[in-house]
């Protein structure tokens, strides 16, 4: 409830703002007046914020087991799992294309690789290697079949359909336990953080910065806002979106191998539970579904969220299905505070840019 | 300074910049375009007009390549080409602003600019692909400064602008594109179609510091005074045909419109 109040407090001298900056702009270009910054911050940032917001709640409500290191690890290790696929979902959102075959792909590439250890006898490392290309091939065959002008979501709910039986074909319907030596990327903790961690850290580190440092990443969500403006700049935008549902698919199969490694067995059930645990992270952190918007560590965040709901409620022994209840809340509020964000900031933005044309300063 | 010496001299040679001659566009048996000859010279600001169905913007397609003509020939700076698609026309230094801007929104205004032809940074990180933001900013800013238009930080998203100011960010990203080596040509679709009258004033002088510059302008608007004002020569179209092309300082409003409106006879009495 802090929110709307913070940003009242910067509202109010809005009207200074936006003449302000207009008289000293004629060299430089208007910098924008501070109500809009705040605005910005808000709507770029709100979710550490909340999050923020969240933990103190908590360290009050659950003194003393909530605000201990011991319990964020607990907090991050729950987390890693809906992480990795949220990722997933977030870069075919952000590209414009919702991959509902996750669930499948991750079932599929973590039964190949257990049948691959298991059964064949294969060594560990080339089986997740297998598995996680698999993903990526299957990736690329939604990609291209959605470019035939399909629409992506159906030709994805039919790939979880072929996935998911694939896993249980190879699986002969039953899972495949006693995938122990996947250990080291499970259960495992190093400098006594489990391995999850790493692997989420790492890959968030690895596709933030090619969402925004590098030219194939920044093309990708430009073709995800407005494909056709980056297909009239002379590029090709078609291979961007199949590299994006590779990019996704891909952390479907890392998902589960991740989830495999942690329960030692291999699951050929897709559960099309973590593709919404993954939606509600991804909606939760302002990724637009219409695409071209979004940041990765805002989705984290996200993930960090409904893990660290779950978690304190958990200490509390309130019932889980509070849980679920708050999480819902939380997103729906969070709808309506960026729909008043970008009525704000935009109405903020029609006063500055009439006031600097009026003064004769472009 | 030298390119504006080009400029000069390609004129003096008369090659137009873009030049169409006897175009025909049949969509099965409607004539959309008959015989249609057309040209645009570096540094010239040339005015198409007509009522809506006179062939304005099949003429427009044909030139982009997003449309090719049933007959007739283009030539791009005195060498014919033949365009099969949109690429073709901008790899030969033809740029088109469309009505709808196509511009990614929630990109920031230096990325807008710089989509396509990324700056990218030196050493191990350019080969992995990295994006050097502060040259492309730079670089940026320095186009628009030449343009004579500095709308907002170069951070800000596009979806953050005014309806003017995302109108200059779309023509400065044309023109940016065409003033290679070579200045190209730039086809503007309706510019000022959605804006108020001071919007429209900074388009209008933006239209004309890229004139200056030597980019040639096909301009297709809606606005007789727009065209009146900015244009050096005015081509009229009326049902597929070209009914007058004349220059601005010899005709006057009522002979456009009486061109526009078909109550004025062409001035190629034989077409």
């Amino acid at each position: 409830m802090s929110l709307p109040t913070e940003a009242d407090g910067t509202v109010a001298p809005s009207t200074d703002g936006a003449t302000a900056p207009a008289p000293p702009a004629a060299p430089a270009p208007a910098g924008d007046s501070a109500s809009v910054r705040g605005l910005i911050f808000l709507r770029d940032r709100g979710i550490f914020v909340l999050w923020g917001l969240l933990i103190v709640l908590f360290a009050i409500w659950c003194n003393p087991f909530f605000f201990q290191l011991n319990n964020a690890i607990l907090i991050a290790n729950a987390a890693s799992l809906s992480a990795i696929f949220a990722a997933g979902v977030a870069v075919g959102i952000i590209c414009g294309a919702l991959d509902l075959s996750i669930p499948g792909v991750a079932a599929l590439s973590s039964c190949v690789t257990g049948y691959m250890i298991m059964t064949m006898g294969l060594p560990v490392w080339l089986s997740l290697l297998v598995g996680l290309l698999l993903g990526a091939f299957i990736g690329f065959l939604n990609g291209i079949i959605s470019l035939r002008g399909f629409n992506p979501i159906i030709v994805t709910i039919g790939m979880l359909s072929i996935t998911s039986a694939a896993a249980a074909i190879i699986a002969g319907g039953y899972t495949i336990p006693g995938l122990n030596v996947l250990d080291f990327m499970g259960t495992q903790r190093y400098f006594g953080i489990p391995a999850p961690v790493y692997i989420v850290a790492g890959l968030f580190i690895v596709l933030t910065v090619f969402l925004t440092k590098t030219r194939d990443g920044i093309r990708l969500m430009a073709v995800g806002g407005n494909a056709e403006a980056v297909r009239r700049s002379g590029i090709h935008s078609d291979r961007y979106r199949v590299l994006a549902f590779i990019i996704s698919s891909a952390c479907a199969a890392l998902g589960g191998l991740v989830t495999t490694a942690v329960v030692t067995e291999a699951n050929p059930s897709a559960s099309p539970g973590i593709i919404f645990t993954a939606l509600t992270a991804v909606a939760l952190a302002g990724v637009s579904l219409q695409g071209g918007r979004g940041s990765l560590p805002r989705v984290l965040v996200g993930a960090l969220i409904l893990a660290t709901i779950s978690n304190g409620l958990t200490i509390k022994g309130v019932q889980p299905f509070w849980a679920t209840g708050v999480t819902g809340v939380l997103l729906l509020g969070s709808l309506f505070l960026e729909r008043w964000i970008s009525i704000s900031v935009s109405n903020r933005l029609m006063t500055s840019a009439q006031a600097s044309v009026h003064t004769g300063t472009r | 300074m030298s390119g504006k010496d080009d400029v000069v001299d390609v004129t003096d040679n008369g090659i137009p910049a873009l030049q169409l001659q006897g175009i025909d566009m049949h969509y099965g048996y409607v004539r959309a375009l008959d015989a249609i000859d057309f040209h645009v010279a570096q540094g010239e600001v040339v005015g198409l007009l007509g009522d809506n169905g006179a062939g304005k913007s099949t003429l427009l397609k044909v030139m982009s390549g997003a449309h090719r003509p049933t007959g007739g020939t283009i030539r791009v700076h005195g060498e014919e080409k033949h365009f099969h698609a949109p690429s073709d026309a901008t790899h030969a230094g033809i740029q088109m602003v469309y009505q709808d801007l196509a511009l990614v929104d929630a990109l920031d205004i230096a990325t807008n600019l710089n989509i396509g032809r990324e700056i990218l940074r030196k050493g191990i990180f350019g080969v992995l692909g990295f994006v050097d933001h502060k040259a492309q900013r730079k670089r940026s800013e320095g186009e628009l400064d030449k343009l004579g238009v500095r709308t907002a930080a170069m951070t800000r998203p596009v979806e953050m602008l005014s309806g003017g100011q995302r109108q200059v960010v779309a023509l400065a990203r044309s023109a940016t594109r065409v003033t290679g080596d070579r200045n190209g040509v730039l086809l503007l679709d309706e510019p000022t179609a959605a804006l108020g009258y001071e919007q429209t004033q900074q388009v209008q002088a933006l239209i004309q510091r890229m004139r200056d510059q030597g980019i040639a302008i096909v301009l297709v608007t809606h606005n007789f005074p727009l065209a009146t004002a900015v244009c050096d020569r005015i081509a009229v179209l009326n049902r597929g045909r070209k009914v007058a092309d004349i220059a601005t300082k010899d005709t006057d409003y009522d002979q456009i419109v009486g061109w526009v409106t078909g109550a004025r006879p062409s001035m190629f009495a034989d077409a």
